[in-house]
Order: structure tokens, then C-alpha cells, then sequence
């Protein structure tokens, strides 16, 4: 108990509680910036928080973190640019919201599920860090590789359009997902000959093409007229500016499975925060009564990936607690600013040294709190932004995409990507391809392709690979649990179609 | 109002006229770094960038041109013009490893000039700490006698570390399971849960700490001093040892007066105070050796490379 309160005060004095505010509002304003991700700037300011006291320095990162995985959301909304890629399943409802003038209610679902995501994920860290890191550690290879190739499967069910086109947009999604180097023997894999190409397609070029430069481009279509109007207009209708205490009560369901599947994620080591914002994305759609609603401005596919994806930032810090292991890049700058301070995170630490522990905690809890309340200041500055005229916008998104392209690691050829993307997607969307399938398919399969391969190579190291695979109890579970889901998705197909075809019968 | 502007340009030219006639560097120096912003190799160059400035007395611009395994950053240095006003920084991998295993748009030999090493990195081979393996002994006993069932990885596949480790494993004959990986972190939680039986990493950061791990070995010339028991590669009569160094480079034909320049800057950056406390808190070894030391080091590194390459097949 001493240790508790000890560890809160380190983190309540008054340079920390400002750090903290200090890194909400960078976090914030840098995140939605499309392209400076929260990691890239904290990394660019990381030689000066060497020089910072840790009590300043950590709890500034955290803000900051927190922060922009919320700012990001906020242009994800309202001009269909993620701020970062963790943001861009926000795109999928968020913006079809804004254009029908309910952008600050969708802006405040997003601060309201990222804060839930996070205050979630932050509460299982605090009390079950131990033991969850535990069962993540069981998470093999195998694992993984069931975990996804079952989150491609029920994509398939789910997209919406004919089948056959979502599963089309999923296997392009996938192609170009294994370009780059052969993860097994690291020989360069379809790369056309460039060696831009060997570490794969950059994410944040083809997040930026696929969604905002081909939405510019669906857009400069438009007749003249309308280019003089806004991109989204505001409703002043008081309905469609707030989140009801009815509706929050009708997406609470859906926050509080995708903030366990964020944290779930979280808790594995080298899963980011865009994936499980997608997972959720798709759960939430998979388990909908109305999946037909997704995608034309649902508040719960703004719910889910949001709420997923911060809870991940908390989640990522479970491993680190608990092992030593940083889950992400977040992580491991956490990790470097408490070694320095000769901490070393670990089951020793909570029993011999648990302050700086409690410190932490309470500044997590501090950030969620700020980003709440800084969160409403930013959604009411964009919304000043966005009401510029098309014709004004449309050039500056074109020109922030280019610079944010270009700004990741000073390539011309990841601003030529972005412009072949936004080529791409345009294509897709006049013929009517969904664009999700896609995104997860690129965003899933080098994930599954290398722990598919690693997991057949275990299988050929093992005398029995049956008896390997089906010895791990984390397997058997999976595996258990997909079967019983697949069940369920088949019959549902099964239903509907009878449906349609009763009421084909009935009306014919 | 003019009379300012008459005597601005006046001293803009005068200045413009003795640059050229003047000592290097008079300018603007770009320092590329192959890497995106933020790994340790980012943050010491930003480190180096700004003290040589104050030494130097010139501005430095980083530039950040990551891509193709560090091979795009590098070939954009080795294709400068060679007068000192481009720079990059290097690391083990692209220099005197992958270019072995995979074509590089460069020559590791020819197209670069070496400035001066400041930074020497750990990479020892890991275990649990759970009485399994005691010694490398035990790790090549367990591997011939269960051909394929020791699985293991390395941070980087194909880099140093995971070669010098594969050219042991295939000196005595011994056959393995190599899973590659992502990264340090990821295969650090797979070798605590059992996915691996042994690591080549250098971020084990706390689990030596907590008592999870054990060293065995190192796969870098010299000791790790976290583990003063653990016998380095070439100690063990193995053929392969690869120094893991942070370096300098700029493109080939560097002027003498020029590489003196930077002997003395990076002398005295490795001297500092600032720098001892930067590598402390990166847990790194400042080491600095000079460009003709340096020079020498990566020739015998690329040359032993290439002979454990041809021998024992390392390059499929």
C-alpha cells in the first residue's frame, strides 16, 4: 500500500501532470497530421528526453501515444485521410458519418471509445498483467496463424458486395501483401527489380492512396458546382452533434468486446494496433444484425476500431511488465527511459521495486483523463477546417498525402505509390469492389504467410507435428472456439438465404 | 535601406569567394542515415550529427532514406560526389554480410571510403535459464544427436549474427532448425515460451536481469561483459566472428585532408562526456577506431565473410 501511494506521487507532481497535457495535445495535432505517426516524432524527440527527468519524460511519451491514436481518427473522419494507420478502419464508417453532416457525433464516438479502449486495457494491465502475459506467451507461431487465417476466412462471409468480388479485393489485398523480401530466405520476392520495394509496400503510402487520394479523385468527378461546397457540412441538428446516453447504451456491447480483443491483441508481442483495429472492425461486423449497415455510417464501426485500437497501447505494456518484452516500438521506448533510471521491468520489480510500476499507472489513467477533455477542443479546431470549400481542401489533402508519403523515410518513390494506390482504389470503387476485404487482406497476410511458414517449419523440427500442434493447449482452444463460430456463420448464411427465399416465394 | 542591402551582398560575396579558397568542411554536411527515424543507429547518428556540428563549426542535415535493407541509403552515399559533404551512416549488415548473400547495388570494397567507427554492439548467443544447455558443448551435443529438432533464430535473418552462428552449427556438422523472425523482442518471448531453444539477439534487455536467459556465447570478437564467462566464437575454434559496428562512411576518393578532419572530430565525440552517458543509456560500447583502422577491420570482416560463405554454403 506505502509502495502504491508512493508510486502515485511520483506521478502526481506538478511537471509530470504537465507533461502528461504537454504530450496529449502534441499527440493529438501531430497525429492527425497523415504521416507523422506518434512513433516517428517521439522517436525524432527522444535524444532530448534523454536529457529530461524520467518523471517528465515518460509520462509525456504516454500522452503523446494516447493522444495521437485519438487525433488521428479525428481526419480520418472528416477527410478520409488517417492521421495514422491505426486509424484507417475508422475511415470505413467514420466518413460516410461526416458526409452526412454528423461528423462531430462521429468524432465523438471515436474520443469516447478510444478513451474506454484505453481506460479498459489500462485497468487489465494494472490488475492482470501477470497472469495475462502468461497465456500470451503460449501464443506460438501455430497460433497465430489460426488466429488470422480464421479473421480472413469470416472476411470472406461478411464484405458485403457479391462474394465473389470481396473475395477477389481480399486475394489482391494478399498479393500485394507478400511483396518484398521471402520472409524464410529473405531473397527479394516480386519486387519488379526495386529496391524500394524489398521491405514490402510501405502502409502508410497505401493507406493514404487507397482512401484519400482516390476519394480526391472520386470526388474531382463531381460536377463544378458542388466543388464549391464543403466536403462535409455540419448538421445543427443538437442529434446528430452528440453521442446519446441511448446510443452509447446500444455500442456499449460492441466497445466492450473489441477493447478485450484490443487488449487481447495488445498482449502479444509484435501484433500492432492497425490490425486489431481491423479485427474488431470485422467482428463487430461479423456478430451485427445489420452487417448491411456497415460501411454507410454505423456507430459501431466507429466504436470498434477505436476502442480496439487504443486499448492495444495500453495492452502492449503488458508483456513488458511482465517479461520485459516491449510489444511494440511504444513499449520499447518505455523500457529504454526505465532501464536508464536502472529499473529493469520484470516479475522482480513489482515484488522488490513496485513505485515506479504505480507511476506509471496513474499516469496512464492521468492521459486517458486529459485526452477526454483536450479530445472535445480538437474535434471543434477541425471542424473549423474541413469547411474550407472542395475545391480548396481537395488540392491541400492531395499535397499533405504526397508530403506524408514522402516524410516516412525521405522516398520520391512511396509519393509515386501513393498516387498508383489512389489509381488503384478509384478503379475498385467504380466497379463496385469493397475496399476492407482489401486493406485486411494486405494488412493480414504477411502475418500469416510468416507464421504459417515458421509454424510448417516447426512441424518439420518435431518427431510427431500432430502430436506438437495438439499438445499446446492455446491451440486446442483456438481451434475449438472457430470451429463452434464457423458453425454459427454457416447457419446464418443458411438462414438468410432461406429467408430470401420464402420471401422471393411470398412476393412472387 | 540599399546601403544595408549594397553591404550584405558585399559580404555575401566576399564570404561565397573564400569558401571555395577555405578548409574543409565550409558547408552544409548531410549526414544520410539508411534507416527510418528512431532505432539506435538513428538516434546515434542525430547524437553525431550534432556534436560534429559544434565542433566543425558547419550545419548537418540528417537525412532519413531507409529502404531495401539499408542498401538504398548507402548506394545514394556511395554515388555522391566524394568531397565530404555527404556522409552516411553504416552498420555490420550491409557492408560486409548481405552483400555476400544477396546483390547489392554497391561495392562494399570499392565504392565506399570508411570514416571511423564510434560504436560496437553485444550479439551473444542466448538460452533459457532452465538447465537444458549449460555450454555450447551441450547445444552441438543435443543438435547431433536430434538432426533438425533444435530450433532457433536470430534478430536479423541473414545478418552477422545469425551467420556466424549458422557457419558453427554447420563446422560441426550439426543440422538445425533456423525459424526466421522479426525482430528481437518477438524472439525473445518465443524463446521464453519454448517456440525456440536458443537465440542470437542483442536486445534481451531485462530477462538477463530476471534470471530468465543465459549467455553462452558470443558471436562478436571480445567478451560480453555481462557475461565475462561466456567464450566468444573464435575462443571456441569456430571459423566465423563478425565485429557488429556503428559507423561512418562517405562515397570513395575521399581527400586525405578531409578523412584527417573527421579522425580528429570523431576522436574527440568519442571522448566526450555526452557520449559516454549516450551509450550508457543505450546499454552499447563506445568504441572508436580511426578510418585506416577501421578500413582494415571491414576488409578482414568481408574478406572471412566471403570464405565462410563459399565454405559452408551460406549464401542458400
Amino acid at each position: 500500500m506505502e509502495s502504491i501511494l508512493a508510486g502515485v506521487s511520483l506521478a502526481l507532481t506538478w511537471q509530470s501532470i504537465l507533461a502528461v497535457l504537454a504530450g496529449i495535445v502534441a499527440g493529438q495535432l501531430l497525429g492527425a497530421i497523415p504521416g507523422l505517426t506518434a512513433t516517428m516524432t517521439v522517436a525524432l524527440l527522444i535524444p532530448y528526453t534523454y536529457y529530461l527527468d524520467p518523471w517528465v519524460g515518460i509520462p509525456m511519451l504516454i500522452g503523446m501515444f494516447k493522444g495521437s491514436l485519438f487525433g488521428s481518427s479525428v481526419t480520418a473522419i472528416l477527410v478520409k485521410t488517417p492521421g495514422t494507420p491505426a486509424a484507417a478502419a475508422t475511415v470505413l464508417d467514420g466518413y460516410p458519418m461526416a458526409q452526412q453532416g454528423k461528423g462531430e457525433k462521429a468524432c465523438k464516438m471515436a474520443l469516447y471509445s478510444s478513451v474506454f479502449g484505453d481506460s479498459f486495457s489500462d485497468i487489465v494491465l494494472i490488475f492482470g498483467a501477470s497472469f495475462l502475459a502468461a497465456i500470451a506467451l503460449k501464443f506460438g507461431p501455430a497460433e497465430y496463424t489460426l488466429l488470422v487465417a480464421f479473421s480472413l476466412l469470416t472476411m470472406g462471409f461478411v464484405s458485403g458486395a457479391k462474394i465473389w468480388k470481396g473475395l477477389f479485393a481480399m486475394l489482391l489485398g494478399m498479393l500485394l501483401g507478400i511483396v518484398g523480401l521471402d520472409p524464410v530466405t529473405a531473397s527479394p520476392r516480386m519486387t519488379l527489380g526495386f529496391l524500394e520495394l524489398e521491405e514490402g509496400i510501405g502502409l502508410i503510402p497505401m493507406l493514404i492512396g487507397f482512401l484519400a487520394v482516390a476519394e480526391v479523385m472520386r470526388q474531382m468527378e463531381l460536377p463544378r458546382k458542388q466543388l464549391a461546397a464543403s466536403t462535409v457540412s455540419f448538421s445543427d441538428n443538437p442529434a446528430d452533434r452528440r453521442v446519446s446516453w441511448l446510443e452509447f447504451k446500444g455500442v456499449f456491447p460492441t466497445l466492450m468486446k473489441s477493447s478485450s480483443l484490443g487488449t487481447a491483441v495488445g498482449a502479444l508481442p509484435g501484433i500492432s494496433a492497425t490490425v486489431a483495429a481491423f479485427l474488431a472492425y470485422n467482428e463487430a461486423k461479423r456478430s451485427s444484425k445489420n452487417p448491411e449497415k456497415f460501411g454507410k455510417g454505423e456507430l459501431k464501426g466507429i466504436a470498434a476500431p477505436e476502442s480496439a485500437n487504443n486499448a492495444v497501447s495500453g495492452a502492449n505494456l503488458i508483456p513488458l511488465m511482465a517479461f520485459g518484452i516491449p510489444g511494440d516500438i511504444a513499449a520499447a521506448l518505455i523500457l529504454s527511459a526505465l532501464l536508464i533510471q536502472g529499473i529493469t521491468p520484470g516479475p522482480i520489480v513489482f515484488r522488490d521495486n513496485p513505485e515506479p510500476i504505480y507511476a506509471i499507472f496513474t499516469a496512464l489513467l492521468l492521459a486517458n483523463f486529459f485526452n477526454l477533455i483536450l479530445g472535445h477542443g480538437l474535434i471543434k479546431m477541425a471542424r473549423r477546417v474541413v469547411t474550407v470549400p472542395k475545391r480548396i481542401l481537395f488540392p491541400v489533402v492531395l499535397v499533405i498525402a504526397a508530403a506524408s508519403a514522402y516524410a516516412m523515410r525521405g522516398s520520391v518513390f512511396d509519393v509515386q505509390l501513393v498516387f498508383l494506390f489512389g489509381l488503384l482504389g478509384w478503379g475498385l470503387t467504380k466497379l463496385a469492389f469493397p475496399t476492407v476485404p482489401l486493406l485486411i487482406g494486405f494488412i493480414l497476410m504477411p502475418i500469416l504467410e510468416s507464421n504459417l511458414r515458421v509454424s510448417m517449419l516447426i512441424a518439420g523440427s518435431v518427431p510427431s507435428p500432430l502430436a506438437y500442434f495438439f499438445g499446446r493447449p492455446a491451440f486446442v482452444a483456438l481451434i475449438s472456439v472457430m470451429a463452434i463460430l464457423l458453425i454459427l456463420v454457416i447457419r446464418r448464411i443458411q438462414r438468410d438465404r432461406q429467408a430470401a427465399k420464402a420471401a422471393g416465394l411470398g412476393s412472387g | 535601406m540599399i546601403n544595408h542591402f549594397v553591404k550584405g551582398a558585399i559580404a555575401l560575396a566576399l564570404t561565397a569567394g573564400l569558401a571555395t579558397a577555405e578548409e574543409y568542411p565550409s558547408e552544409t554536411i548531410t549526414l544520410i542515415v539508411p534507416y527510418s527515424p528512431g532505432g539506435n543507429g538513428d538516434i546515434t547518428s542525430r547524437f553525431i550529427a550534432d556534436q560534429a556540428s559544434d565542433i566543425m563549426g558547419v550545419n548537418f542535415v540528417v537525412e532519413n532514406r531507409a529502404g531495401g535493407g539499408a542498401f538504398i541509403g548507402i548506394n545514394s552515399c556511395a554515388n555522391a560526389d566524394p568531397d565530404g559533404y555527404t556522409v552516411c551512416f553504416i552498420s555490420t549488415s550491409p557492408i560486409t554480410v548481405r552483400p555476400h548473400v544477396i546483390e547489392a547495388p554497391y561495392d562494399p570494397m570499392t565504392d565506399l571510403t570508411y570514416i571511423g567507427q564510434f560504436m560496437l554492439s553485444k550479439q551473444p548467443v542466448i538460452v533459457r535459464n532452465d538447465g537444458k544447455f549449460d555450454s555450447i558443448d551441450d547445444v552441438i551435443a543435443y543438435a547431433k544427436e536430434n538432426p533438425g529438432q533444435l530450433r532457433w533464430s536470430a534478430a536479423v535473418p541473414r545478418g552477422g549474427p545469425h551467420l556466424a552462428t549458422e557457419a558453427m552449427f554447420r563446422a560441426e556438422g550439426a543440422q538445425t532448425t533456423f525459424l526466421p523472425s522479426k525482430g528481437g523482442a518477438v524472439e525473445l518471448a518465443n524463446l521464453l515460451s519454448g517456440t525456440i531453444d536458443l537465440a542470437v539477439i542483442s536486445d534481451y534487455g531485462p530477462a538477463l536481469d530476471n534470471g530468465e536467459i543465459k549467455i553462452l556465447a558470443e558471436t562478436s570478437p571480445g567478451r560480453n561483459p555481462q557475461a565475462p564467462d561466456a567464450p566468444t566464437l573464435s575462443e571456441l575454434d569456430y571459423p566465423l566472428e563478425l565485429a557488429s559496428f556503428f559507423a561512418l562512411a562517405a562515397p570513395a576518393g575521399l581527400p586525405d585532408d578531409v578523412i584527417a578532419t573527421w579522425d580528429d572530430t570523431m576522436k574527440q565525440i568519442t571522448d566526450s562526456e555526452e557520449f559516454a552517458t549516450l551509450m550508457e543509456r543505450i546499454k552499447a560500447e563506445g568504441a572508436f577506431l580511426n578510418s585506416a583502422d577501421f578500413t582494415a577491420r571491414v576488409r578482414a570482416d568481408f574478406e572471412a565473410m566471403g570464405e565462410a560463405t563459399a565454405k559452408f554454403g551460406l549464401a542458400n
